[in-house]
């Protein structure tokens, strides 16, 4: 058995997942405190990481009904992410670990939300392509085996230029007086509303397999401006949908240019994007084999990191107490 | 009777201290400070040497009595690597664990180092950066009195406030700790002592922190967390906008 923690962004998780992918507990504490300040503050889930991480870590070893002596081994997401939130799960993983003279497993972020897939009820195996999408990633890869990134198990075939996906959800949603987070109120908006009423740029200069959100931001700003406050109100509705529908496009159309370079005729969908209806029913209708994780295992959780861990080698007591994490772009991505 | 075996560290300035107490009299240190220009070494540098000490004495966390951890103020970063490290420890053994103020530690070691016999009082001063400074004063000897009052409690002033607050206190009043040095020019001007620059009294050592956590009261492992003194940057601006707006 594996316990895994995840801290590197604003939810505060941690899980037991066995060797053959059985979740024992997956305990995710949301913070929920950052809607005051319009988005993540860094210093903010920091400070609620370390508050919230042994209330968090006692949990999931109760649920999972074991103790830390009977692990076989801690892992932790050793990034990329907010570097301070990173480091209090890092520093928290390794004490643990050491105290008990167990081996620490550390874990690539992006490798946990492709391992969610190998999990139990999916168990989605290699080899598929993957589309990661979130507030804070937007990402297509190939998945040949379950291994991280070290040698070739993953293969990025594109990334965003700009925004990440959600990001262009909530940016989107202020913009429409949705307030933030406002994805999901975007989403439950759009429901009432025309996606063909208005034409919203999906990145076509963008050439290959990269994603760009920010011709469509500026496409919605322009919109607004151009029908004026009384006709834009009105038309929330048709805006949303239209707007949603560009996002959900931008995201497909990469998709099936991926399905048809490759060859690859399986696709997993990951991150708290892959929440979102018109996006699924889209995937769906590319006529591939598709996997969806639960959505507690696509948005950012401990049981994905465990899962990654179960395919990587794991660091013997003590040689990990010098570990440090890695903040986002400190190692490409 | 054996002594308490107490594993105390600190990582609330640029250094990374460690001390284990074994015996009444026998407490072994270990010390990383980073270079000039680098970044402390907190992530890298505690727990290797947390571990070297234990190896050093043949113990294991398991066998220890109690833990203890300087809360600060100081680094937001540095503090949680500390904090986050002691609970971890405490909660996979269930050890007691002790949060010491980083200001009580500086001021009560500077009696320690030698510096503040003749003293009427100590004040601890540490670098806030952002041209600020924390600081904390106590009686003579009372520092290390976990049930005495500060004159000045710990707090964040500007060099202005740090004047005025030093002003109040007993003319020669020792000042020590990096912020010390930091403001020697403020203190001095303001009636305060500050050692020289490479004085020992300047530095927060573990060492001290274990000797005062032997004899204070234990805290909930839970309720152990760092006295960072300010509000997270997105707070006081949301705050100003908020008075500015109302
Ligand atoms: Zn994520």
């Amino acid at each position: 058995m594996i316990l895994a923690i995840e801290t590197s962004c604003d939810d505060t998780c941690a899980a037991v997942v066995t060797q053959d992918g059985e979740i024992r507990s997956n305990v995710i504490s949301s913070q929920g405190i950052h809607d005051r300040y319009g988005g993540v503050v860094p210093e903010v889930a920091s400070r609620h990481h370390l508050e919230l991480i042994g209330p968090v870590v006692d949990d999931a070893l109760a649920q999972a009904d074991t103790t830390l002596p009977e692990l076989d081994a801690v892992a932790v997401t050793q990034g990329p992410g907010l570097v301070g939130a990173l480091l209090v799960g890092v520093s928290t993983a390794k004490a643990l670990a050491a105290a008990h003279r167990l081996p620490l497993i550390p874990v690539d972020h992006l490798h946990g939300h492709v391992a969610a897939s190998f999990l139990k009820p999916s168990e989605f195996e290699p080899p598929f392509l993957i589309l990661i999408a979130s507030g804070g990633h937007t990402l297509l890869a190939h998945v040949r085996d379950h291994g991280g990134w070290a040698g070739d198990s993953i293969q990025v075939l594109g990334a965003t230029h700009d925004d990440a996906a959600g990001e262009a959800f909530d940016k989107g949603a202020r913009m429409l007086g949705l307030g933030y987070p406002g994805g999901p109120a975007l989403q439950r908006l759009a429901e009432d509303g025309d996606p063909k009423a208005f034409a919203f740029p999906t990145a076509q200069q963008v050439a290959g397999l990269d994603f760009s959100f920010s011709g469509l931001k500026t496409s919605l700003l322009y919109k607004l401006r151009d029908l004026g406050e009384e006709e834009a109100g009105r038309r929330r509705a048709d805006l949303a949908a239209s707007y949603q529908r560009a996002i959900v496009e931008t995201l497909a159309r990469r998709v099936e240019r991926a399905l048809d370079q490759t060859g690859v005729q399986r696709l997993a969908l990951g991150g708290g994007v892959a929440a979102n209806g018109p996006l699924r029913e889209r995937m769906r209708g590319l006529g591939v084999e598709i996997d969806v994780p639960p959505i507690r295992l696509c948005t950012d959780n401990a049981a994905m990191i465990a899962s990654a861990a179960r395919h990587l080698p794991a660091l013997p007591f003590p040689d990990y107490a010098a570990l440090d994490a890695y903040a986002t772009g400190e190692r490409g991505l | 009777m054996r002594g308490v075996r107490l594993l105390a560290f600190d990582t609330a300035t640029p250094a990374t201290t460690v001390a284990l107490a074994i015996a009444n009299e026998n407490v072994l240190t270990r010390r990383h400070e980073p270079a000039p220009g680098e970044r402390p070494g907190h992530v890298s540098e505690l727990l290797p040497l947390a571990l070297a000490l234990l190896a050093e004495a043949g113990l294991d966390v398991a066998q220890l009595d109690r833990l203890a951890v300087g809360i600060g103020p100081g680094t937001f970063t540095g503090l949680r690597i500390g904090v986050a490290t002691a609970r971890a420890l405490a909660h996979a053994h269930d050890l007691p664990l002790v949060g010491v103020s980083t200001l009580r530690s500086l001021a009560a070691g500077a009696t320690v180092h030698g510096s503040g016999t003749e003293s009427p009082a100590t004040l601890a001063v540490l670098d806030a950066r952002r041209g600020e400074a924390f600081a904390a004063a106590w009686r003579a000897g009372n520092a290390a009195q976990p049930e005495a009052e500060p004159l000045l409690a710990p707090a964040a002033l500007t060099p202005e406030a740090l004047a005025e607050a030093v002003a109040a206190l007993p003319a020669g009043v020792l000042a020590v700790g990096d912020g010390a040095v930091r403001f020697r020019d403020v203190l001095a001007a303001a009636g305060a002592v500050v050692p020289a620059d490479d004085s020992a009294a300047h530095r927060v050592d573990a060492a001290v922190h274990a000797r005062l956590a032997t004899v204070m009261e234990l805290d909930a492992r839970d309720t152990v967390l760092p006295a960072y003194l300010r509000l997270p940057d997105a707070e006081l601006a949301l705050r100003r906008r908020r008075a500015t707006a109302s």
